[in-house]
């Protein structure tokens, strides 16, 4: 790395050339890592660029409008995106009910029950699901979980929840076992590992001392968690909830195998819907370029894109002011 | 000898303090463990469940032809090569292209703080591609790339994992660089070495392990993505190595074949399914040993 | 020089203990760290553990709250007796223990919410007060530290805006909020400055009268100050135990000697 004899004795001008290599190196190398950086910004303005001006003339066509409605009519050329906004943000829910409660089981569990060794094991095998590609959570999903659900969960819901009045309303029709209910599942499953990586590396840096405090009052575990480590850690958790909920709305392939892929929007969870990135999977295909079609598809990723940075906005803030604490 | 200790408590009620309180509290305690234990029992069933329904369904297509015949129609055979060939190919090549321009992103956030707003820009973009939707990624690179060449082509599959593989890449080299002590650093500069050379043959050799990690977990990633391919590089029944022509891929494969009506095509997707998911795993554990392995050795 | 030199002076036999030790023995894994300690710590008295950084004497103060519970691989044999009972016995509620015998630690840990739910929050756990009887509690204890003037005009703000010193003594009140019978501390002035330490060592003066006390400290000042009686530990061993006049005028075991007047540790 360093030529130690020139270092020892210098002539004038062999330092002067050292100097001025060096500068130049920084230069250059300055030059190459700034154009990395723009690059990216390059990249991410590309994407919304091409998105929202792909979408421009679906947004003009149908105006507002277009965010209320239902209509999915390629051949009248009659295109809405309430349907598939409706699928994504109840199939995200469906997943952040399921998955928050599981994550923080879990992360509970692996930080203050766990026998060590055991806890090691367990959690590097809830970090490799979290590394399944999301497509085999479809597959399986749409092999396993979509038969179970119309055979067993759907019909027994619906027998005993489906005459309740109010929630009952979600939980009638026919037990498909594909919809939103199964999408939401699937969606829980991919993203429990992920909230609960979050939630294990965040409870396991709150300071000792503050634990052992607590403890030291005679604080149960539960207590302890509840009222000291959770108020603690509120904001990163939340960063990391966040964080989870943005990959549950942007997923596509886990999603598409089980949500039944209808465009019908109702009050049901077992009925098939759709997703926005769903919905661009399979109709893509059959979108000719340039048609009215594929400019619908590219403003509900323009739409999607909006929904997933507001997210990651939230969990930046969340996280951020987490590690300040 | 000496009495035993007495309670001298006053009138706290000594062991039996806190009364129905202490009871409820130790009942609500066992009733959030019981809790805890069956949420990582349910958590620990649904991967097991995923495993063995991978490996029960998926082994039975594991043969040689399997790696040796490209994808062919129903009934007629066939194998997986033209897809495993085109996944590597295509997950290769994105990480050679987007493993450079990564790092040294990665090192613009970490080293030229100096640039102020703009590095704080850069970094909040990069985590905002980090977190857009792959599949609006290969809607990306379909309009740029696929529309105005009139076909899809191996090169835009690659250029789409690329833009997936960057981001991860920045993150973990500059988590990593910032890792480095400042007095490695001092010390470098202290021996009149010019900045990037510091940079390079110091904080970057001693960030090595972290960012091998990184790469290979960023690899794992892409190597499964779905998604991004559909519009890029579409997958092609044939055996295909050109980037110029649609490239087959194993999750493409497996997304077509899955969906289909055909009993050998789905007992082939589970066989890919279970390739890739192995494949996929092992690179996750590789890693994960590695930086262990680093970690201690360092210390 | 493993016989423990036992004071018979001070009419051992007449002070009843709040806490007694009885050969005890604890693991960290494989490292034996405490080795058959028996020791007394009277009522109404503060005890003083001194001796070199690693001898045991804070393992000691973490299994007299089975602290140490806290954590997999460490073990205690022997006895440990509280009120009658042996509290290192498995069936022991160690909720309930650990509200009858409080502890302070190093740095001050005031939790992430106000001065008051700070020192509410420990009782909640073992009483249900109404509002004006939490309200007296808290004053009452607030006063007790003499932190009560500082901070009555700011009860809802975060602990975490006090000085050190006042999160120290704010620590302190929120264990004898609980109302225990023991108070255990661990170097509970060592991140201090010498004016907040001066007020620490004052307000355990006040306490004894109602609490028993057993202190770590790392400042041999300190221990010939504040305690009653002081446990020198080395290596693990309990080497002597006398009153703090006699262990720092007339210390029997060589190695007291040697560590009192500065020659190791």
């Amino acid at each position: 790395m360093m030529e130690l004899p020139s270092t020892i004795t210098p002539g004038d001008g062999a330092a002067m050339d050292r100097s001025a290599r060096g500068r130049l190196g920084d230069l250059v190398f300055g030059m190459i890592a700034r154009l990395a950086g723009w690059f990216i910004l390059l990249v991410m303005a590309g994407i919304v660029i091409v998105l929202v001006s792909g979408g421009w003339r679906a947004f003009s066509t149908f105006g507002p409008g277009f965010f209320t409605s239902t209509a999915w009519n390629p051949i009248s050329n009659h295109f809405g995106a309430a349907t598939s906004i409706f699928g994504t943000l109840v199939t995200t829910l469906i997943a952040l009910v399921f998955a928050v409660p599981f994550a923080f089981g879990v992360a509970f569990w692996l930080v203050e029950m766990a026998p060590p060794a055991l806890a090691r094991f367990i959690e590097t095998a809830v970090q490799l699901l979290a590394a399944v590609p999301s497509i085999i959570f479809g597959m399986w999903g749409f092999f396993i979980v979509v038969p179970f659900m119309a055979h067993y969960i759907e019909p027994t819901v619906t027998r005993y929840l489906g005459h309740v009045p109010g929630i009952g309303l979600l939980f009638r029709g026919a037990p498909y076992g594909t919809g939103l209910l199964s999408g939401g599942l699937i969606l829980a499953i991919m993203i429990t590992p992920f909230i609960c990586s979050v939630m294990t590396d965040v409870f396991v840096s709150i300071p000792a001392v503050l634990k052992e405090s607590a403890f030291g009052l005679g604080a149960t575990r539960w207590e302890v968690m509840r009222q000291v480590v959770l108020p603690w850690s509120r904001q990163a958790v939340m960063g990391g909830i966040m964080l989870g909920t943005g990959r549950a709305l942007g997923e596509t392939m886990a999603v598409t195998f089980v949500i039944g892929n209808s465009n019908r929007m109702g009050w049901s969870l077992f009925a098939p819907g759709n997703t926005i990135a769903s919905l661009i999977a399979l109709e893509f295909p059959e979108s000719a370029a340039g048609s009215l079609k594929l400019s619908v598809l590219l403003a509900l990723g323009a739409i999607l894109m909006i929904i997933s940075f507001i997210t990651l906005a939230c969990s930046r803030i969340f996280l951020q002011r987490g590690t300040a604490n | 000898m000496m009495a035993s200790p007495k309670s001298q408590s006053i009138d706290a009620g000594g062991w039996q303090r806190g009364g129905a309180q202490a009871v409820r509290r130790r009942l609500v305690e066992r009733f959030v463990s019981l809790l805890c234990n069956l949420a990582t029992v349910i958590v620990l069933f649904v991967l097991f469940s995923i495993l063995w329904t991978l490996v029960t369904r998926g082994a039975g297509g594991l043969s040689l032809p399997t790696f040796l015949h490209s994808t062919a129609a129903p009934g007629s055979g066939g194998g997986l090569a033209n897809a495993i060939i085109g996944s590597c190919e295509q997950t290769g090549l994105a990480a050679l292209i987007g493993t450079p321009i990564g790092m040294m992103a990665g090192i613009y956030l970490s080293e030229f703080a100096q640039d102020g707003r703009i590095v704080s820009l850069v970094r909040f973009v990069s985590d905002m591609l980090l977190s857009v939707p792959s599949i609006l990624v290969g809607l990306f690179i379909y309009l740029i790339f696929v529309e105005p060449a009139g076909h899809f082509s191996g090169m835009a599959g690659t250029l789409a994992l690329a833009v997936l593989f960057i981001p991860i890449v920045v993150r973990t080299t500059e988590d990593m660089l910032r890792l480095v002590p400042r007095a490695m650093r001092e010390a470098a500069y202290a021996l009149g070495a010019p900045g990037w050379r510091v940079i390079l043959n110091v904080c970057l050799r001693s960030a090595r392990g972290g960012i091998m990690t990184g790469i290979l977990l960023a690899l794992a990633r892409i190597s499964g993505e779905t998604a991004p391919l559909l519009f890029t590089s579409l997958g092609n029944l044939n055996w295909s190595t050109s980037l110029n022509a649609p490239m087959a891929s194993l999750p493409v494969t497996i997304y077509q074949y899955a969906g289909s009506a055909y009993d050998d095509w789905v007992q082939m997707a589970w066989t890919g399914a279970l390739l890739i998911t192995v494949a996929v795993l092992a690179t996750n554990i590789l890693a994960r040993w590695w930086l262990t392995r680093n970690g201690s050795a360092q210390q | 020089m493993n016989k423990i030199i036992m004071d018979d002076t001070t009419g051992r036999d007449t002070l009843q203990p709040a806490l007694a030790i009885r050969n005890l023995n604890f693991w960290y894994g494989s490292n034996h760290a405490l080795k058959d300690i028996s020791l007394d710590f009277p009522i109404h008295q503060v005890t003083g553990m001194i001796g070199p950084s690693g001898c045991g004497k804070s393992t000691l103060l973490r299994i007299l709250n089975r602290m140490y519970d806290l954590y997999p691989g460490q073990r205690a044999t022997g006895e440990v007796l509280f009120d009658e009972r042996n509290i290192l016995s498995p069936g022991l509620d160690v909720n309930v223990l650990r509200s009858r015998i409080g502890m302070v630690f190093q740095k001050p840990t005031p939790f992430p919410m106000s001065i008051y739910d700070n020192i509410a929050f420990g009782v909640r756990l073992h009483e249900r007060l109404s509002r004006t009887e939490m309200d007296q509690r808290v004053e009452g204890v607030l006063r007790r530290v003499a932190l009560w003037n500082e901070v009555k005009d700011r009860l809802n703000a975060s602990a975490a805006a006090l000085s050190g010193g006042q999160q120290q003594r704010l620590c302190i009140a929120r264990t004898i909020a609980t109302r225990p019978e023991v108070i255990l501390l661990d170097e509970p002035t060592s991140a201090l400055d010498p004016i907040s330490t001066a007020r620490i060592e004052e307000l355990l003066d006040e306490l004894k009268q109602e609490f028993s006390i057993a202190i770590v400290t790392h400042n041999l000042q300190q221990a010939a100050r504040c305690a009653d009686r002081v446990a020198f530990f080395y290596m693990g061993e309990l080497v002597e135990v006398d009153t703090a006049d006699k262990m720092f005028t007339a210390p029997h075991a060589k190695r007291t000697q040697d560590y009192i007047t500065g020659r190791f540790g």
